[in-house]
């Protein structure tokens, strides 16, 4: 055994390695740190703040990371995480483990409705989710999370939260004009190109059950079991859950469902499923939806148009 | 190693209650393990119970397995052998006592804090403020007595296993203090990106500087009297003991390769962590060769079969961490159960692993009786055993579904099937270990208050 390794040796050898390395790889990273604001960055308010706390409190941050990486797909994945998007956290919330989705660039992704119903029972309006229900923390908390949820991604998530704020006021309002004209609404929504493609896959039985597996896997929360939309989520939502037998002999074509199931209704709790469903499973949705609900059918045919099709 | 002095009049109060502490915080930590991994399964089971959340619980577990299970049962171990290689008494079975009740007071009222919610939410740093001011506290008291004991050692000469506890509770006594940024009680957090950058130089130290050299020093006291071999090598104790300091302390930024701090600082975290390959061989090469020709000792004793089979963790789980260190690795394992089966090799299947050997190494000797039950120790070994490679085949199976499946692009909501057996089994193995967590607790109540066994 070595006579230098005196208790003197190891203590005051230890600590030297350790304040030296605490200088060059902690300080000096801190002491020369970039506070540049990123290009979408600015302050939260106090309320988000509040929420922010809750998001804390609740240990939101063992599921969901915020910070998004170049390989990413998904959510947020619009925009890569920068270290001038951190620069008013304390602590920073990078998370290190995705059992959730990233949330950097969450706000305005849903409007605050859907927040609610998600926040109350995650199934609600996603049946496969694990997420923990947050019930417990009562409307005003759930309401104040919500505004930090809504607050990330700072100006990009402002300006899609004025988007859903714009069309809110336009789908609530096509919603209270009744069903025949919500219906209308909703179809004169849809592009006009669309709206004259037929579904382009037959109603197999296979294809049907297909279209159930995801019908229960995505959507059976909002528009319920039997397509009446008083799915568990109705009492958090609004405009409610479309009721698909208000569509019954409109005359809704494959084209209006695929596209409304591509990309949600803004403004609406309706999400998109386009970076979920791929092309083939949001036909197979559409044609259960309306064989099973809307009891019509246009599929395997090109129906009213030249252009669509496959 | 130097020879041990028989002191009778010792009462070992101190690593007694350490062991105590540590046995019971084993039962209750893993008993949220199950519950957070039931949540993961049925998230809807026992829903809406405020303090019982996934959130609130995943830290209580995390924070209850570190600071209340394996550390306390390496300062259990830590208290016996400094002495013992001192060939003196601890210097205050009194100050000793003191510190185990201020310790389990801090880890309670910890977990009860994260249980109402109060957290500063930086992982591994989580607990409020008063309380890390106890465990730095608690962390001086430990480094008082130990020091005090050597200061009036009758052996001149220090042996490996003192420099590492020495080294251990020195370097963490600092580093909780700087990482959990006790001068800012408000948040316990800095402004800006490079909180992240403390954050996991302090977690990562939490491994490397406070675990690792406490269950290295168990294990290089253990191995040499169970297999009755001198130590292999003195010189690499020295190049081991060194390189771990230097290399461990600076590649906490390898659990921030995909976020945005300055790539200088990513560099250095994977060429170190390659690196690491050194100090690591060093001293398993040192070990395994200090047991060559004795495996037979090894294996008849509980302790040593414990310490062993936590230093062939500790090849694995520090060869699969400078493999996920490299940027091509972590691209598909970074966010995934794969860490997580990682964590559970490290602190369970290496510092776990130890931890208990070196409870169950000094037990009888601090009693003076044999182990209560050889057999239930056995079982317990074996329940571990299948829980972490259980747990480690799982978890890094559905973290390889996971992030292949991201990175083609499929969304998280729509994997989450895809893994949902592979949380259902992970429970299934986590009753294993639980179950061995009570064995092992009853076993060491029996030991210390009611053992019928003949004096030795
Ligand atoms: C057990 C892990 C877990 C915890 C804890 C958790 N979540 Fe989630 N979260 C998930 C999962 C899984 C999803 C994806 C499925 C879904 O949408 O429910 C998700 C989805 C979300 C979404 C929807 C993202 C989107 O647009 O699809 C939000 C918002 C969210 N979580 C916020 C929170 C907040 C706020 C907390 C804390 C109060 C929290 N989560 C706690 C697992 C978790
Ligand atoms: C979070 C709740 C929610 C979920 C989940 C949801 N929807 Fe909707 N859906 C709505 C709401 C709200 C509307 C619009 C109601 C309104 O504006 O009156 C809507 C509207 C629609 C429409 C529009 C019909 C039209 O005539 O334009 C279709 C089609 C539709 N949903 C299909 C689906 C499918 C298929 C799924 C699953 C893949 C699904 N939805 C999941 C809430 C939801
Ligand atoms: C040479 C040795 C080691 C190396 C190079 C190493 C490397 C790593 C890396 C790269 C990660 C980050 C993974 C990610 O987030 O993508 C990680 C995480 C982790 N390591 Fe290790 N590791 C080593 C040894 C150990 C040991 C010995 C332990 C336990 C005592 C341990 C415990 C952990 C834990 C608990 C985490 C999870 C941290 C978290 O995200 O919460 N590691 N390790
Ligand atoms: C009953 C057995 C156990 C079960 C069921 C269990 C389950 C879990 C669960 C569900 C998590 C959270 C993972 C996630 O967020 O996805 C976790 C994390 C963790 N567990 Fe366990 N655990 C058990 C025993 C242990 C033991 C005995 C130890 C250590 C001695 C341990 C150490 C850890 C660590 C360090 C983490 C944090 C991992 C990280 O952040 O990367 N666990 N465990």
């Amino acid at each position: 055994m070595s006579q230098e390794m005196t208790p003197r040796a190891v203590i005051t050898g230890s600590l030297a390695i350790l304040f030296a390395i605490v200088f060059v790889m902690v300080f000096w990273p801190h002491a020369t740190r970039d506070m540049t604001p990123s290009e979408i960055f600015r302050e939260r308010t106090a309320e988000e703040n509040a929420g922010r706390a809750l998001y804390i409190a609740n240990g939101c941050v063992y599921c969901h990371s915020q910070s998004v990486r170049s390989i990413d797909w998904g959510n947020g994945a619009e925009r890569i995480a920068q270290s001038g998007d951190y620069v008013a956290d304390r602590p920073v919330l990078l998370g290190s483990q995705r059992t959730g989705v990233d949330l950097s660039q969450e706000g305005g992704e849903h409007p605050d409705d859907w927040h609610f119903a998600h926040f109350i029972n995650p199934r609600f309006t996603r049946p496969n989710s694990i997420m923990p229900p947050f019930e417990y923390l009562g409307m005003d908390r759930i309401k104040r999370l919500t505004r930090y949820v809504q607050s990330l991604g700072g100006k990009s998530a402002d300006s899609r939260m004025a988007h859903q704020d714009y069309w809110k006021t336009r789908v609530t309002a096509a919603y209270e004009a009744g069903p025949v004209h919500n219906a209308k609404w909703l179809s004169d929504h849809v592009p006009e190109g669309w709206r004259m493609v037929a579904n382009p896959y037959p109603t197999s039985v296979a294809g049907l059950a297909r279209g159930q597996k995801i019908y229960q896997d995505f959507c059976m929360g909002c528009h319920s079991p039997i397509g009446d939309g008083m799915g568990p989520a109705q009492p958090w939502i609004y405009p409610p859950p479309l009721n698909f037998t208000i569509l019954k002999g409109r005359e809704i074509s494959g084209g209006i469902l695929y596209f409304q199931i591509m990309n949600g209704i803004p403004g609406s709790a309706m999400p998109h499923f386009k970076a979920e469903l791929e092309s083939e499973k949001i036909w197979d949705v559409g044609n259960f939806v309306a064989v099973q609900f809307i009891n019509q059918r246009d599929a395997g045919g090109i129906r009213r148009s030249e252009a669509g099709g496959q | 190693m130097t020879g041990d002095i028989t002191m009778e009049s010792e009462n070992y109060m101190t690593a007694r209650a350490y062991c105590l502490t540590a046995a019971f915080w084993f039962a209750v930590a893993t008993s949220f393990g199950i519950l957070a991994a039931s949540y993961l399964v049925a998230p809807d089971f026992m829903a809406n119970i405020a303090f019982l959340e996934f959130g609130r619980i995943r830290p209580i577990h995390v924070n209850l397995v570190l600071f209340g299970f394996v550390t306390p049962g390496l300062l259990g171990a830590a208290h016996y052998l400094v002495p013992r290689l001192m060939q003196t008494r601890l210097y205050s079975q009194k100050l000793g006592l003191i510190t185990v009740l201020l310790w389990n007071v801090a880890v309670a009222a910890g977990m009860i804090g994260l249980s109402l919610g109060h957290t500063t939410g930086r992982e591994y740093a989580e607990l409020i403020w008063p309380v890390k001011i106890l465990i730095v506290i608690g962390f001086g008291l430990i480094g008082a007595n130990l020091f005090l004991t050597i200061r009036q050692r009758k052996e001149p000469i220090l042996y490996v296993s003192v420099w590492y506890v020495c080294a251990a509770v020195v370097m963490t006594g600092v580093t909780y203090f700087i990482g959990n940024v006790v001068w800012e009680p408000e948040t316990g957090a800095l402004l800006g990106i490079s909180d992240a950058v403390l954050l996991w130089f302090y977690g990562h130290n939490i491994f490397g500087l406070l675990l690792t050299p406490l269950s290295l020093a168990v294990a290089y006291y253990v191995i040499p009297k169970v297999t009755r071999n001198p130590l292999y090598s003195h010189t690499l104790s020295i190049l081991g003991f060194w390189g771990l300091l230097v290399v461990y302390t600076h590649i906490g930024t390898h659990h921030l390769l995909q976020v945005p701090v300055p790539t200088w600082l990513k560099v250095i975290a994977i060429v170190d962590s390659v690196a690491m390959v050194i100090p690591v061989m060093v001293f398993l090469i040192n070990i395994w060769y200090t047991a060559r020709g004795k495996l037979g000792e090894i294996h008849a004793d509980i302790a040593g079969k414990f310490i062993f089979t936590g230093t062939i963790m500790y090849f694995f789980v520090s060869i699969q961490g400078s493999m996920m260190a490299l940027p091509n690795v972590q691209r598909i394992t970074h966010f995934t159960n794969w860490v997580i089966g990682h964590s559970h090799i490290g602190v369970l299947g290496f510092a776990g692993m130890i931890s208990l050997g070196g409870m169950y190494y000094v037990l009888p000797r601090i009693t003076d009786k044999p182990l209560y039950s050889r057999f239930l120790a056995d079982l317990q070994y074996w329940l571990i055993l299948i829980g972490v490679v259980g747990f480690t085949i799982v978890l890094t199976a559905a973290g390889l579904i996971q992030g292949n499946a991201w990175l083609n692009g499929e969304t998280i909501y729509r994997v989450l099937p895809e893994i949902h057996v592979y949380y259902v089994i992970r429970l299934a193995i986590g009753v294993f270990i639980v179950i061995g967590a009570y064995i092992g607790l009853y076993n060491v109540i029996r030991t210390l208050y009611w053992n019928p066994g003949a004096e030795s």
